[in-house]
């Protein structure tokens, strides 16, 4: 035999060698994947699993600062979101939520429908829609105080100029809901006139012709074939809209702090305009109240997957009824 | 859809037209009135046009003055470093695992592939407190012991602002549907004449993926030059390594003061459109010139829901 010249030490490791070898080539494809996927899931789990488990725990103690040892308080974080301003900044973000993304979704979807008529320059239209979307909330939030400031505001200008008496807009709750909902709406409507605009383009205009020919009108061919149609795309666009919208954060706090830079009074006035998660980052930041902030991510965080979950059952319905 | 007598169309256009002049005004709002010094701005302030164009306050962000307590263009670094480090690694995890999921089968695929989308389910609020708390507690850093007390940890330093979030779920899916769109015949070929995994990701799948690495691209530059939420929590305390939305939001004012109307109490809008208009001008230019992969990607989102 050829192996009886080698040396025994290796005579005895050549065969589990040769047998190595070919376990790796013969499992090539799994030992990869796990050699890939092992450090991603580690990470994944450090940084996407173990806070959200911590959260729960979090939540269920006092834990004043982060250097501070958490006690158990058991429900006591949750049972404050029973008292103001809690349920008041729960009403507000799903307020907000639903009348941002009715509006949004509402023009988003006309707009898509005239632009995917053979318009003139559609390109410069989509991108005036669309551009907005790309601005940072943090600093175009800025910009449209200047408009509501009640120190020499572009509308109070406005106001003298007409010689009408000055509003401070910042004590209104009513317009500083509008403004909110106005700028969120402006900010968030680019990406459904995108999407929209797609999936009408998608469509084949086979099936409006035969429409067409069993004497279908515009609005029917609009109400029985598009909608129908953008079904799945106006789900879509609800459920990220809504966990979008209920994370509405930066608009809230930096338009509605009266042009400075003070947390603790934004929301304002009165907490009419304060949302979950500006409570959250006033918790956390302001008060140092971690638990109690942990309790209203988790309380966010289960509304979400309810309604996810939810409508995702839906949706999945829906399939089955088409088929 | 059929072609519509003239009034139709004409309604068409007043709507889009009257409708996008209402999405560009306050942009074209900031813009003009950048140029305005404030007595040209008070003059006519629901559209201000200054009549001589007044550079001043782009100028001031070149002084040195200015940028020793506003330092825009560290804060534009810092945030240029945010972005290539999380387009990097964000990306390779999103191709390695897209094509790990696509073109490799073993035992658990699915599961784990759920496990890794379970996180798509849970909004971002949750994650906030208890990585804030990971930050701030890190044991054996930024002066802690190693139960994580006595220091900052990493709160106020760099590996704050790149150790969280690298692995993004909607590009690892949005690369494995890509990775499923191209035939394995071409891995196959390269496999025959001997080349590693390694190497076809390299030479045979990288230059099929070009569309949507610009996608990724372009989505973590929009992403994290607007980043502003984490940069807030975990760095508001070290201006050296603020970001751009972070640094531009809380000097927006300082600015104006250094200019000269802290006194008054006036705040200096024009200056603030200055700030804006730097601040975005990046953005706009990127989407014009690459607007359609912004709506593939916008699509691409879609499409995995």
């Amino acid at each position: 035999m050829s192996t009886s010249i080698v040396r025994p030490s290796e005579a005895s490791d050549l065969p589990f060698r040769e047998r190595f070898a070919r376990w790796r080539r013969r499992h090539r494809e799994p030992i990869e994947a796990w050699l890939i996927l092992t450090p991603i899931l580690l990470y994944y789990s450090t940084f996407f699993i173990f806070p959200v488990v911590a959260n729960i725990f979090v939540s269920f103690s006092r834990w004043a600062g982060v250097y501070d040892r958490p006690s158990w308080v058991g429900l006591g974080n949750y049972r404050a979101y029973l008292k103001s301003p809690y349920p008041l900044t729960l009403f507000n973000t799903v307020f907000f939520t639903i009348v941002i993304l009715a509006l949004q979704t509402t023009v988003a979807f006309f707009i898509a429908v005239l632009l995917n008529e053979q318009v003139f320059g559609r390109g410069l239209y989509r991108a005036l829609w669309y551009i907005p979307t790309l601005t940072s909330a943090a600093i175009t939030a800025q910009v449209f105080f200047v408009f509501i400031s009640p120190y020499a505001g572009v509308l109070n200008a406005v106001l003298e100029a007409l010689k009408r008496p000055v509003v401070i807009w910042t004590l209104e709750p009513g317009w500083m809901r509008f403004f909110v909902v106005g700028f969120s709406v402006w900010r968030g409507v680019g990406t459904p006139v995108v999407l929209f605009l797609a999936a009408l383009q998608g469509i084949h205009p086979e099936i409006y012709e035969a429409a067409m020919v069993d004497g279908a009108d515009y609005w029917r061919l609009l109400r029985y074939i598009t909608v129908p149609l953008l079904r799945p795309m106006v789900i879509f666009i609800l459920i990220t809209g809504t966990i979008a919208g209920f994370q509405i954060f930066e608009t809230v706090m930096l338009m509605t702090a009266g042009g400075q830079y003070s947390v603790a009074s934004s929301g304002g006035p009165r907490n009419m305009t304060n949302v979950l998660l500006l409570q959250i980052y006033k918790d956390a930041f302001v008060s140092q109240n971690l638990g109690r902030a942990a309790a209203g991510s988790t309380i966010a965080g289960l509304i979400l997957l309810w309604f996810t979950t939810t409508n995702m059952r839906i949706m999945g319905r829906g399939q089955v009824e088409k088929a | 859809m059929r072609r519509h007598v003239s009034a139709g169309r004409i309604a068409i256009y007043v709507i889009l037209i009257g409708g996008s002049l209402v999405m560009a005004f306050p942009m074209a709002y900031a813009l003009v009135g950048s140029f305005c010094d404030l007595g040209q701005f008070y003059a006519r302030p629901w559209f201000p046009i200054p009549t001589k164009p007044d550079f001043t306050n782009y100028r001031l962000m070149f002084t040195a003055e200015f940028t020793a307590t506003v330092d825009i263009w560290r804060w534009i670094g810092n945030t240029l470093v945010r972005i290539g480090w999380y387009t990097l690694i964000t990306g390779t995890i999103a191709v390695l695992a897209g094509y790990v999921f696509s073109k490799l089968r073993f035992r658990g695929r699915e599961t784990v592939f759920m496990y890794l989308l379970s996180s798509m389910m849970i909004p971002g609020i949750v994650f906030l407190i208890p990585t804030y708390i990971m930050m701030a507690r890190f044991p054996g850093v930024g002066g802690n012991d190693m139960s994580g007390r006595g220091g900052h940890g990493f709160v106020d330093s760099w590996p704050a602002l790149l150790i969280t979030g690298w692995v993004n779920v909607y590009y690892v899916f949005l690369f494995r549907q890509t990775f499923r769109s191209i035939p394995d015949d071409f891995e196959e070929a390269a496999r025959v004449d001997g080349a590693t995994t390694l190497r076809c990701l390299k030479d045979v799948y990288l230059p099929m993926l070009k569309p949507t690495l610009t996608v990724l691209v372009i989505f973590q530059f929009v992403t994290f030059w607007n980043d502003y939420q984490w940069p807030l929590i975990v760095s508001s305390g070290n201006r050296d390594i603020w970001t751009l939305a972070l640094g531009f939001q809380r000097m927006l004012l300082t600015g104006a003061q250094i200019k000269g109307f802290a006194s008054t109490g006036a705040v200096d809008y024009p200056f603030t459109f200055a700030m804006a208009v730097v601040a975005t001008t990046p953005l706009i230019v990127l989407f014009l010139s690459l607007q359609s992969y912004f709506v593939e990607g916008v699509q691409g989102f879609a499409i995995k829901g």
